[in-house]
């Protein structure tokens, strides 16, 4: 697979060791990660799970990207990870404060383009903390909901559901792409 | 086409913050909440109840609530 890929007028690449300060910025952000299992603030921790995240991207078992701006300022990250056979999950999906409302849009959209079309994968299994609600209510417009526990609710997405969402993003989006 | 309904349902996006002063002249997106999913769910809600498709250019030059509401009038009128 060939990065950085540029699409809807943002940079996608791979995370690399050097994205630690950024990342743990994001997920030591009390709000913006919240819905995230917890962190240490520890940059060298975050250094070496990059480290080790590295050899499952080799594996092709997981990928974990970063977009930036054009001008190389990074935006946010979003992983694709427990990927076998044609099944995999999202997740991980932080966006720095004060970016543009349509970055979110554009990376989700970027998300299924990776794994759809580049990956050719075909079920997204994921789940949302239940107090997440306007995710919630965003997956549910797309998504099937297949379980929930006390605390998340678990889905799946086809490809068929994959093809309705990213038509509606798409429209959202269409003047800048 | 009722503003005070739209307003209701435009406030219906937000489930952090206080919505009770919400009116026509409401700049929805100077608050904590307003992110890339507030936008969608707006965006959303609008596709679900007046089966019109708002645009990110829509959302980007619109600062009031009763701004969003005329774009939405004007399309199912047209």
């Amino acid at each position: 697979m060939q990065f950085p890929l540029h699409k809807y007028g943002l940079v996608f690449r791979l995370v690399e060791e050097s994205d630690a300060a950024f990342i743990l910025s994001l997920r030591t952000d009390e709000g913006r990660a919240k819905h995230l299992s917890a962190t240490d603030n520890n940059l060298q921790k975050q250094i070496d799970w990059i480290r080790n995240y590295k050899e499952r991207e080799k594996a092709g078992i997981d990928y974990y990207v970063l977009f930036e701006d054009d001008k190389q300022q990074p935006l946010g990250v979003f992983r694709l990870y427990d990927i076998k056979d044609k099944s995999f999950t999202s997740g991980s999906w932080l966006i720095k404060p004060g970016c543009n409302e349509f970055v979110g849009l554009k990376s989700d959209l970027f998300i299924g383009f990776l794994a759809h079309e580049m990956l050719h994968l075909d079920d997204c299994f994921f789940d949302v903390r239940k107090n997440n609600k306007k995710v919630l209510r965003y997956h549910k417009r797309f998504a099937k909901l297949i379980g929930e526990d006390e605390l998340n609710v678990y889905f799946v997405m086809d490809r068929a559901a994959y093809e309705q969402k990213s038509k509606f993003l798409t429209s959202i989006i269409q003047s800048d792409i | 086409m009722d503003i005070e309904k739209f307003i209701v349902e435009f406030a219906d996006q937000y489930d952090e913050i206080e919505t009770d002063g919400f009116g026509p002249d409401t700049k929805f997106k100077e608050n904590e909440e307003w992110s890339s999913m507030t936008a969608l769910s707006v965006i959303a809600m609008v596709d679900d109840s007046y089966s019109v498709r708002l645009t990110g250019d829509d959302v980007r030059k619109s600062s009031t609530i009763q701004e969003v509401y005329d774009i939405v009038a004007s399309r199912i009128n047209s």
